[in-house]
């Protein structure tokens, strides 16, 4: 047995995503926000539109940081909340793979991006694929999913780097494919720094 | 009914015959079989001094020698010969009885007797040799090696299923299929499979064939994932299984 994910898609639909007065909702030991994909990706095309040339990379790298930052933090909020103690859990058989599969479940059913793992050396690295997520709609050059990037290497620091707090800038995250630049699926590369 | 003699000029011989580099013996040992043939089919490598008999009763294979192998043993050695030249004389009766087997799941034992000794390395050679394409691994893709294994024929659709389910990629099957619902309903299947084979004590699993009605769909594992290939008519399983080994094999470099 190991984690399916239609059973944690089917599981999750379930929770209920209320916001409260501040438009926060409260779930899986985080609160999240419900605001439309184009807001996101608006703020990272006049992010980078702002930015010169010489700039670009940086600012890349400050948009995945971002992702990376709250991917960690709101990442093992998720895994330890009770939703993924009932949802995920009683399936999880492979130790932290397992975990990784379920958090990569729990991404899809919230509707972030539709994404599984390719491959994974344990503690070494790990191939994401992405076949549907909101940055593929978004404008721009190049490859730009800078989201799905940050918070594949904080996924995988959260299964693999110290405990958490301690475990953070491990891995790095590189992207090697995406639909926005005319790929058949984004792809996401996770390996040690 | 004896085979015609050698005084008789090769070109005069009436019957079918052929080069081993056009066509492969899996297809035509099952073009026999559909054909429900009786005589023997005699292969031959000249230049390697081979030469093998197989013997056919209304499309059922009953003997097969090559050199000292005989039955089983010797479909394997044959499945792996890529050049020569075959023969089929009509009407032979065999001398000997030396399959046990159906045609059909002959050719599946045999296939896969030759994949585990592949895996042994006793047959590497042969795998690396009945690649389709030399392309080195590095400009090749999984979406390569899918496209391909859709052009074997009797293959509709491809699928790589992750373990818990996640479609990593496909080709072919049209927009009919629901390629979520089966990626969902084959990691299920799968982990069921493994459970059993955990609780019998048994190896893991390698293989697996679902037949419905006339259609089939094999699985096997590629790395930490499944391919499932979809074919509508299973009786060409045996040759789909041949021809898609070698791609498979490639695929699992990539999960």
């Amino acid at each position: 047995m190991t984690v399916m994910r239609d059973q944690v898609v089917r599981q999750l639909v379930q929770v209920e995503a209320k916001a409260n007065d501040n438009g926060l909702i409260p779930a899986f030991n985080v609160l999240v926000n419900q605001l439309p994909c184009t807001f996101w990706n608006t703020v990272a095309e006049r992010m980078m539109a702002i930015t010169p040339p010489d700039r670009k990379t940086a600012m890349e790298t400050a948009l995945v940081n971002c992702a990376y930052e709250c991917g960690y933090h709101t990442g093992y909020g998720i895994i330890t909340s009770p939703e993924f103690e009932s949802a995920v859990m009683p399936m999880v058989t492979e130790g932290a793979k397992d975990v990784l599969r379920g958090a990569y479940a729990v991404f899809t059913a919230w509707g972030w991006a539709k994404s599984g793992i390719v491959q994974i050396k344990e503690g070494e690295s790990m191939t994401i694929r992405a076949v549907d997520y909101y940055e593929a709609d978004s404008g721009g050059e190049g490859r730009r999913a800078y989201m799905i990037r940050g918070v594949s290497a904080a996924f995988m620091e959260l299964a693999y780097a110290a405990p958490y707090p301690n475990g953070m800038n491990t891995f790095k995250s590189d992207q090697v494919r995406g639909i926005e630049a005319g790929d058949q699926f984004g792809e996401f590369a996770v390996s040690k720094k | 009914m004896q085979r015609p003699k050698s005084v008789i000029p090769p070109e005069m011989v009436e019957g079918l015959q052929g080069s081993l580099a056009t066509t492969n013996i899996v297809d035509l040992l099952q073009f026999l079989n559909a054909s429900g043939k009786t005589g023997e089919l005699v292969l031959t490598q000249p230049a390697e001094g081979r030469e093998a008999r197989v013997y056919l009763v209304k499309g059922n294979l009953v003997h097969v020698v090559s050199a000292s192998l005989a039955g089983m043993e010797a479909l394997v050695a044959i499945l792996g010969w890529t050049s020569g030249a075959f023969h089929f004389y009509e009407s032979v009766l065999s001398p000997k009885n030396t399959m046990l087997l159906p045609t059909q799941q002959a050719l599946m034992e045999a296939i896969r007797i030759q994949d585990e000794r592949a895996k042994n390395g006793q047959l590497g050679h042969k795998a690396t040799s009945e690649r389709s394409s030399d392309m080195p691994q590095g400009s090749r893709t999984s979406t390569d090696v899918l496209e391909e294994l859709l052009k074997v024929p009797g293959v509709t659709a491809a699928v790589v299923v992750g373990r818990d389910g996640f479609v990593i990629e496909s080709a072919g099957g049209g927009a009919a299929l629901s390629l979520d619902d089966l990626g969902a309903a084959l990691a299920n299947a799968i982990n069921g499979i493994e459970e059993m084979g955990t609780e019998l004590k048994v190896s893991k699993f390698q293989d697996l064939f679902v037949e419905y009605g006339r259609a089939v769909i094999m699985c096997r594992p590629i790395g930490d994932a499944i391919i499932a290939v979809t074919a509508p008519d299973a009786s060409k399983l045996g040759i789909i299984r041949h021809k898609a080994k070698p791609l498979i094999d490639d695929l699992a470099n990539f999960f």
